[in-house]
């Protein structure tokens, strides 16, 4: 009877399994983020850094961006902006797509990813869970107010997306550099020159134009490696570490023995083709997480467009958005998105009359000691032992 | 007599704020050097040397145990010449080194430079090594140190070795803007009837601070590694 109850269970278990690691796999599947993820937002003048695409969550990347797919790909410093080259990213494995450059001049830099169109076919079942995923809330509601529930969809979907680092100490403008992007976060300040506990403004804009009431998620990885007072002067060598470590990660999370076949259910998948490797064995464990790109503040525009984030502890902030609407002239599609991130770092500020926050130490205090305490304490010293020697020989 | 002394120490109470104001030179330091031209070279080098108080401890050290400007002005010149070479040189090819080990070699200069002058080799029956090879070996040393600090900034590519020229010419002007109060001072207090002591207490204090600037160091290098 145990056994029997045991087999029935297995039956059950496995039955269901499938179907529900499919879904889930395809939540993941059919929503990609798309960030630009550095090693460190605080680089060292020249210092050699990696870039990466991380389409699919910020924490991992599922996919590589193909080459043919982005519009643009630029970097601005110092009032210029500078075309990335196509033939300088390169591939990691099927999962990442990276640019190894050296930052050049302290300033605070601008890189931007902007990628072609492209059309996903969707059950009504399967584009409601992903704009419930993927917080697309207005659009769930719409569909839900309208009894539009069960309605399959044929979206057409773009991303673009921003990164702004820092390099050495001095803060320049090009953090305010309007990409002219579909879709973009522009800040009102220079992230660099926020600290920990402060807000940060962010204008979101459409097609040039403020967006308003629109939602969007931001949420950050703590970071323990924008610096490290102890080691003062060097130049943030453990952030290369840190990123070996990422890479483990990614590697262990994303294993391409696929327990999955999306062909064999039946499901379209043609969309991403061009850029998705074919085996997506998502990590379970993680998907059995509530897997949701919804974490951390969820905010809305003003009616100027502008979003204010918080900025809690030190780390690297990510922020997100979908402007989704419907679409009616058209006899393919249904809905067309646009989506759009900003990631940035953030470290908390020495001092609050610096201009600087947490990278002045390789020039602060040359020889550790202030010269007021120094010389001070040499006068006080050398008088000292003059007295003794002076007694001594007298 | 004792007059004299206190008029030393009016005087390097009156040095403190001189060198105090010129340390305000850190992160500004780098937006100088992009912003400034090859002036700012030369403005960061003569406030690098000032407030380079390692530096300025040997320099006080080498004049301290000098009678007459010929002396000072050869000894001044080996130690010139000394740091130029690896000033220049080293920061052309692009050499550098942790900076903590190179400061603790410096530091070890500082100590050497007191011990050399309480002839404290005669007492442990040592041979002197000759002070001027000594004077122009530590010039090297410290100018790989003046590379080092240079290398850490931002130089560009542009005009690199009139960069690298302007940072030794200013580095020679704090050189002998420093000096002007060091042998002042020491002038000053040779012809105080105590000046045996205050030799002594000022190169026992040159000893003190070079193994406390070279632990200091060491400690600095093991933190970060």
């Amino acid at each position: 009877m145990i056994l029997n109850n045991g087999k029935f269970s297995k039956k059950l278990i496995t039955k269901f399994r499938t179907p529900f690691y499919l879904l889930l796999a395809f939540i993941l599947f059919c929503s990609h983020d798309l960030f630009i993820k550095m090693e460190s937002y605080f680089l060292q003048p020249n210092q050699e850094t990696t870039l990466s695409l991380y389409n699919g969550t910020f924490e991992s990347s599922e996919n590589t961006i193909t080459r043919d797919r982005i519009l643009d790909a630029s970097i601005v410093a110092h009032g210029k902006r500078t075309a990335i080259d196509s033939a300088s990213w390169k591939d990691q494995d099927t999962t990442l797509t990276q640019l190894t450059f050296n930052v050049g001049k302290p300033g605070t830099y601008v890189a931007g990813v902007s990628t072609k169109d492209r059309n996903i076919e969707l059950t009504a079942e399967k584009f409601n869970a992903y704009l419930k995923s993927d917080g697309v809330f207005d659009m769930l509601k719409k569909r839900t107010n309208d009894s539009l529930l069960d309605q399959d969809a044929v979206e057409n979907y773009q991303k673009h997306v921003k990164a702004i680092y820092q390099v050495g100490d001095i803060k320049s403008n090009d953090w305010k550099t309007i990409l002219g992007y579909p879709i973009e976060f522009v800040p009102q300040a220079n992230p660099y020159e926020k600290h920990s506990g402060e807000k940060l403004d962010l204008l979101l804009l459409l097609d040039g134009e403020p967006l308003t009431n629109q939602l969007v998620f931001a949420n950050y990885v703590k970071d323990n490696h924008t610096h490290k007072h102890s080691d003062e002067g060097k130049a943030h060598k453990h952030e290369g570490e840190s990123h070996e470590h990422e890479h483990a990660n990614n590697t262990n999370e994303h294993s391409h023995n696929d327990s999955h076949n999306h062909e064999s259910d039946g499901e379209h998948h043609s969309h991403e083709d061009a850029t998705t490797s074919d085996s997506h064995s998502h990590a379970h464990d993680d998907s059995e997480k509530e897997h949701s790109h919804t974490n951390g503040q969820q905010l809305q525009t003003n009616d100027k467009g502008i979003v204010t984030v918080d900025l809690p502890e030190d780390g690297t902030y990510y922020v997100r958005t979908i402007s989704m609407k419907n679409v009616i002239d058209s006899d393919t599609l249904t809905h067309k998105s646009k989506w759009a991130t900003l990631t940035f770092g953030v470290s908390h500020s020495h001092d609050p009359n610096s201009k600087t926050d947490s990278h002045s130490h390789d020039h602060e205090d040359e020889n550790g000691l202030p010269i007021w305490v120094f010389i001070l304490a040499s006068v006080f010293i050398v008088a000292i032992l003059f007295l003794i020697f002076r007694k001594k020989e007298s | 007599m004792a007059i004299n002394f206190k008029r030393s120490l009016t005087v390097t109470l009156l040095m403190i704020p001189v060198l105090g104001i010129a340390h305000g030179v850190t992160d500004a330091d780098q937006e100088l050097l992009l912003q400034g031209g090859l002036w700012a070279y030369i403005r960061v080098g003569a406030t690098h040397m000032l407030t380079g108080y390692d530096h300025l401890l040997f320099l006080a050290g080498v004049v301290f145990y000098l009678k007459n400007f010929k002396d000072i002005l050869k000894f001044i010149s080996v130690f010139t010449i000394g740091h130029c070479i690896t000033l220049i040189g080293a920061t052309y090819a692009g050499i550098t080194a942790n900076d903590h080990l190179i400061d603790a070699v410096i530091a070890l200069s500082v100590l050497y430079k007191g011990f050399e002058n309480l002839n404290d080799f005669k007492k442990l029956n040592i041979n002197v090594p000759n002070l001027l090879l000594m004077v122009g070996i530590f010039g090297l040393i410290h100018g790989f140190g003046l590379s080092t600090k240079l290398q850490s900034f931002d130089l560009g590519t542009d005009q690199l070795l009139a960069k690298i020229l302007c940072f030794n010419l200013g580095v020679e002007i704090g050189q002998i803007l420093a000096l002007i109060p060091i042998v002042f001072l020491i002038t000053l207090a040779r012809k105080s009837n105590q000046f045996s002591a205050f030799y002594k207490a000022v190169n026992w204090y040159l000893i003190l601070a070079g193994v406390a600037l070279f632990i200091y160091q060491m400690y600095g290098y093991f933190s970060s590694h």
